[in-house]
């Protein structure tokens, strides 16, 4: 780590210097910004080979035989691996944060028996360099009797075929809350009812940084070093020791820069399995790094859903009760167990609004497509059915959406709020970030010049969506970070914690809170993370934990360190310890002029003269401490809006504005809080209009480009404005996690603009994407001119 | 994503070129820009044990000016031909497609001949070239020969070269008198290959009548399209009696061959097409009344 911070931070009335709530500049820009960041790619290991899968081009089918011959025979072609060679050396197979219980699907690292999508690795060869491996691959010949493939999930459930035999169902679990017909009589009393099925299709992470891992087994020293892409270089460590039966401690996870996860690389999957199993095989270093074609794939689906929706208001609008039969599909080798995040859908999807009953039932199938995995918010289908929902019963009721939302909406004086499925929010500013959005568009302004365009023939739309979410999981392996603190010989600070950041500025907020805490000037802190042989144990960049979790790590650890300096500092100048104030890397005695020493002076006393210590004080300035999660989860809230211009000929949509106002309590970085909000936002963009991991009747993936998935670009992204409502948390220093909420709100807010713009077309939304002939399908010929 | 190995061949002339390609026969492929042919070889859709790169060349460079056109050298990069005056001044419909052609990083690269030649239907030089009359020429190992844009588009990624042939330079009739031009495509994004998409060039007489005009249609059939009849109908007509909308629906009436693919539909593309031509119609009769009378 040689990049430092930069800028001066905040100066507070008695002259110490605050960063945490300033935007300095990023500890990682300097090298990523000159293309200098090492992602897996740029590990060059001497001797390293090169692995290629061969995967399945049938999407069901059975593996009559495998014949390598002709590809070993190839000069450069090292090995050519098969299930047969690799899986009987599995020896438990299980992801941390789910535990050896869960039903999970079994994963057989290469496909054994039977492929189950268009994808599924079935051989692993390694040659001297990529081409060749490439070249190799292709003369492998894999024989399949393919057979008729599971692609509809909404027929998966009833078909004849099953993804996976054994479970004797593609239904992979069901869950349910309150029965709906318990709430019959609410829905046939109510003034309105509004009922909508509202699809989602199937799109991913796509980080530009495919998954990626170099494995280098030492057979005289017995260890592993893995460097990956990842989220979470400690539970490689973890999910690999117990894959191969090695000792945890003899291996060694490294990541450095990864371009990108978004929840795909939180979890382990099939491909890095194989790659694990064949380090000890392989006799030399090996790398894989996913390439374009691979990740879109078989590095996972998401999104793929649609439920039924309904919900009951009184005649002012008030809404009694809410109801959503979900679906979705998890294609043939969900990571984790997909039941859980599906329930989540119903759990949450109330949301922020005075939802007195709720009933839900939630249903995940298997199909023969690419794995269900994580998604930034990955139960964010509540929030796209309930706003669409809304939205579409404010026209149906003739009433304003804003205003519809504004009745509804919690006020910070009912919370606490127990929606009606057990998920009690706090802390939360539903009405306020509502209210700050429209304020920042001017709504009623925005209403009038829509209603001149119509009149000129030009269709202006606006929409708007609310969510609250729950970040910082504290339970099981999420419930704690860690954070080691070392205050150097010279005074120089360096800070360890796991890390697993895959763009979320952890290294930037974590020398933020430390310079803080400690009072040192921020040039003095470095940090190393992301090395499972000098950080301690952490869950890795996940459910929006990152910062809150580690603001509370860092917070513990440099207390120590710092009553430990005001001491030594008290003892030198002959001063009260309450008396000592740190204030860029110097102690000083408050209102005494020029009684002071510095961190390095300290620092030198610490290590190197442990006899001037004061009595009971430890030599050296080093510690390390454990946080625990104060609550299962903190909750976080945002409003969006957004105003779009439709063609009504061409079905294209221009976005004009995009304003998202969160609640994501204090901000230690507004800049990265804006970062976070601002990709996630695109994300959910090109989920609403362009991206699509769609597979055809047989099952063959028909975007395996970048020519065929659409991503947004900044041509199609309006400039993101930003509102800001802070609200303490329960945790360390009132944080909250903002990582997934912009993927979460976007989607909606986009569909509910196109829908307004539309709306002089009777049009009704309810499928995604909004690609612009669905769009144009909604405005008849006869409608133009 | 690598291609297969390859041997890479760089000569210096013309003769070389299609002495190499004749003697190498289907084993070789002309590489110009690589931004369509080493996605296709990398994602190993085809492959080639030879590449001859036709971009060092010295006949294929440049841009002149000749019998009042525009003469455009095979391997011309977009990005040089959206910058070229002389290009502006003599076939400004290149102009105005030109940044419509992928992003700038694909302009930097790739040809205005490997785009001909390539033949996309959905691409922007094609139609350009066909809707103002460019004419192509082709070396082969026997000689050289000149074909018509109408003569040279055959089908779907299909010209009339032969595997032993190269494209060497466009040349582009300039328009005169009070012309005017103008672009509109529909695409997803910015940059991508259009849904459908219009080039059109009109000439008006000193009485506002149209004296000629000329449609390019892009994404609207197997190759770039052209549709004659209805650019003959509004010939010799007062341009302020012309409706747009009537110019969109007569240039679509005559496609027979409108694909439908994941992008969209054929009804969808004519739809689309239709807005396209009278926006552009619309656009490029403004232009041609800026202009003074001649
Ligand atoms: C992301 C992306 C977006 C794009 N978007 C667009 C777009 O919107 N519109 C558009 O028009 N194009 C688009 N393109 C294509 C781009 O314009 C290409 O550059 C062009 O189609 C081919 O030109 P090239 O010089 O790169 O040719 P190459 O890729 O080198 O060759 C293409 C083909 O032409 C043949 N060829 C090339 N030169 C000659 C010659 N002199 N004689 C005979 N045969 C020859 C080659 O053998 C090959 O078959 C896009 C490309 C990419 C990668």
């Amino acid at each position: 780590m040689t990049a430092a911070a930069t800028g001066d931070g905040r100066v507070e009335a008695g002259g110490a210097t605050r960063y945490a709530g300033t935007r300095i500049g990023r500890v990682e820009d300097p090298r990523l910004l000159t293309g200098r960041g090492t992602y897996v790619d740029d590990i060059r290991l001497p001797g390293m080979l090169h692995a290629v899968f061969v995967r399945s081009p049938v999407a069901r089918g059975r593996i009559l035989g495998i014949d390598a011959s002709a590809a070993l025979a190839l000069p450069g072609v090292r090995h050519v691996f098969t299930a047969a060679d690799l899986n009987p050396d599995v020896r438990e197979q299980w992801h941390t944060s789910v535990g050896p219980k869960s039903p999970e699907t079994p994963r057989p690292p290469l496909a054994d028996t039977d492929v189950r999508f268009v994808g599924d690795p079935v051989a692993l060869v390694l040659a001297d360099d990529r081409y060749l491996a490439e070249d190799a691959a292709e003369l492998v010949e894999v024989d399949y009797e393919q057979l008729p493939a599971v692609v509809d999930y909404t027929r998966a459930a009833q078909a004849q075929e099953l993804v996976h035999e054994a479970h004797g169902s593609n239904v992979v679990g069901q869950l349910a809350g309150r029965p709906a017909a318990t709430l019959a009589d609410v829905f046939a009393g109510a003034a309105h009812v509004v009922t909508d099925t509202i699809h989602q299709q199937a799109h991913t992470a796509v980080p530009m940084e495919g998954r990626g891992m170099v494995v280098d087994y030492s057979a005289s020293t017995g260890e592993l070093t893995i460097h990956a892409a990842t989220q979470a270089p400690h539970e490689i460590r973890l999910f690999c020791s117990r894959l191969l039966g090695l000792p945890e401690h003899r291996i060694r996870v490294l990541m450095r820069d990864t371009g990108g996860g978004f929840g795909q690389k939180v979890m382990v999957q099939r491909d890095e399995m194989a790659l694990m199993l064949v380090a000890r095989r392989a006799g030399a270093p090996v790398k894989w790094v996913e390439d374009r074609r691979e990740n879109l794939l078989a590095a996972g689906m998401s999104r793929h859903e649609h439920a039924d929706v309904s919900m009951a208001f009184d005649p002012d609008g008030l809404i009694l009760a809410a109801s959503i039969d979900f679906v979705s599909d998890c294609g043939a080798y969900p990571t984790p167990w997909p039941v859980g995040t599906s329930a989540a859908v119903g759990m949450l999807f109330p949301g922020p609004y005075r939802v007195p009953a709720a009933s839900f039932t939630a249903t995940t199938v298997y199909t023969n497509t690419a794995g269900r995995v994580a998604y930034r918010g990955p139960w964010q289908f509540e929030t796209l059915a309930r706003e669409v929902l809304l939205d579409n019963a404010a026209r149906e009721m003739g009433m304003d959406p804003a205003e519809l939302r504004r009745r509804n909406l919690l006020r910070t004086d009912e919370l606490p709020f127990a929606n009606p499925n057990g998920m009690t929010y706090d802390r939360i500013t539903p009405l306020e970030t509502f209210e700050q959005a429209l304020e920042m568009l001017d709504y009623d302004a925005f209403r009038a010049e829509q209603a001149r365009a119509r009149e000129a023939g030009r269709y202006l739309g606006v929409g708007m969506s609310t969510y609250v979410e729950p970040s910082t999981p504290g339970y099981g392996s999420y419930a704690t970070e860690a954070a080691t603190i070392r205050i150097e010989p010279s005074g120089k600070v360096n800070v360890y914690i796991a890390g697993g950041s895959t763009g979320n500025s952890i290294e930037t907020t974590v020398v933020q809170l430390t310079a803080d805490v400690l009072g040192v000037a921020i040039e003095d802190v470095a940090t190393i993370q992301g090395d499972t042989a000098v950080t301690g144990f952490g869950a890795g960049t996940a459910g929006s934990r990152s910062g809150s979790m580690t603001a509370g790590a860092v917070r513990d650890t440099a207390t120590i360190l710092r009553e430990r300096m005001i001491a030594i500092a008290a003892h030198k100048l002959e001063a009260a310890p309450e008396d000592i104030e740190l204030v860029r890397s110097r102690a000083s005695v408050r209102g005494v002029p020029g009684a002071s020493v510095t961190v390095a002076e300290l620092a030198a006393t610490a290590y190197f003269d442990p006899y001037s210590l004061p009595p009971g004080v430890p030599a050296g300035l080093e510690a390390s401490a454990r946080y625990t999660a104060e609550t299962r989860s903190v909750w976080v809230n945002a409003a969006h809006v957004c105003t779009c211009e439709v063609d009504p000929v061409t079905g294209g949509v221009t976005l004009l504005r995009y304003i998202v106002s969160e609640d994501c309590g204090p901000m230690i970085n507004p800049s990265v809080v804006e970062g976070q909000i601002a990709g996630g936002t695109v994300q959910g963009i090109g989920g609403a209009l362009l991206e699509h991991l769609a597979y055809d009747e047989d099952g063959n993936p028909t975007a395996t480009t970048f020519v065929d998935y659409l991503l947004p670009t900044a041509t199609d992204v309006p400039v993101i404005e930003y509102g800001h409502i802070e609200t303490m948390s329960g945790g360390p220093g009132g944080y909250k996690g903002v990582g997934e909420g912009g993927a979460i709100g976007a989607p909606p807010a986009v569909v509910n603009a196109v829908a307004d713009a539309l709306a002089p077309f009777g049009a009704r939304i309810t499928r995604l994407p909004l690609t612009p002939e669905s769009l144009a399908a909604l405005v008849p010929p006869e409608a133009l001119r | 994503m690598k291609p297969a190995a390859f041997d890479y061949h760089a000569p210096g002339t013309v003769e070389e070129a299609v002495a190499l390609l004749a003697e190498l026969g289907d084993d070789a492929k002309v590489l110009a820009g690589g931004q369509s042919l080493i996605p296709m070889l990398a994602l190993r859709l085809t492959a080639f044990d030879h590449l001859v790169d036709v971009c060092r060349i010295p006949e294929l460079q440049g841009v002149q000016q000749r019998d009042g056109g525009v003469r455009i050298g095979a391997a011309v990069r977009h990005a040089q031909v959206g910058t070229s005056p002389e290009v502006a001044a003599a076939a400004p419909l290149l102009t105005l497609a030109t940044p419509l052609v992928g992003h700038f990083q694909i302009r930097n690269r790739g040809t205005l001949g490997g785009a001909i030649a390539h033949a996309d239907p959905a691409a922007e030089y094609p139609a350009a070239a066909l809707a103002l009359d460019a004419t192509m020429d082709i070396a082969s190992p026997t000689g050289r020969r000149t074909l018509t844009a109408q003569e040279f588009f055959t089908d779907l990624w299909t010209t009339a070269m032969e595997p032993d042939e190269m494209l060497v330079g466009v040349t582009f009739p300039a328009w005169g008198g009070r012309s005017g031009f103008a672009v509109e495509e529909f695409a997803r994004r910015h940059g991508d290959y259009a849904i459908a998409g219009a080039e059109v060039a009109v000439e008006l007489d000193e009485t506002d009548r149209v004296r000629r005009c000329a449609i390019g249609l892009v994404a609207l059939g197997p190759t770039p399209e052209r549709p004659r009849e209805a650019e003959a109908e509004l010939v010799g007509r007062p341009v302020s009696e012309i409706d747009p909308a009537e110019v969109g629906r007569l240039a679509m009436a005559g496609l027979t061959a409108v694909t439908s693919d994941g992008n969209g539909s054929a009804d969808y593309r004519r739809r689309v097409g239709a807005a396209m031509v009278a926006r552009a119609w619309t656009r490029a009769v403004a232009d041609a009344s800026t202009e003074g009378a001649a």
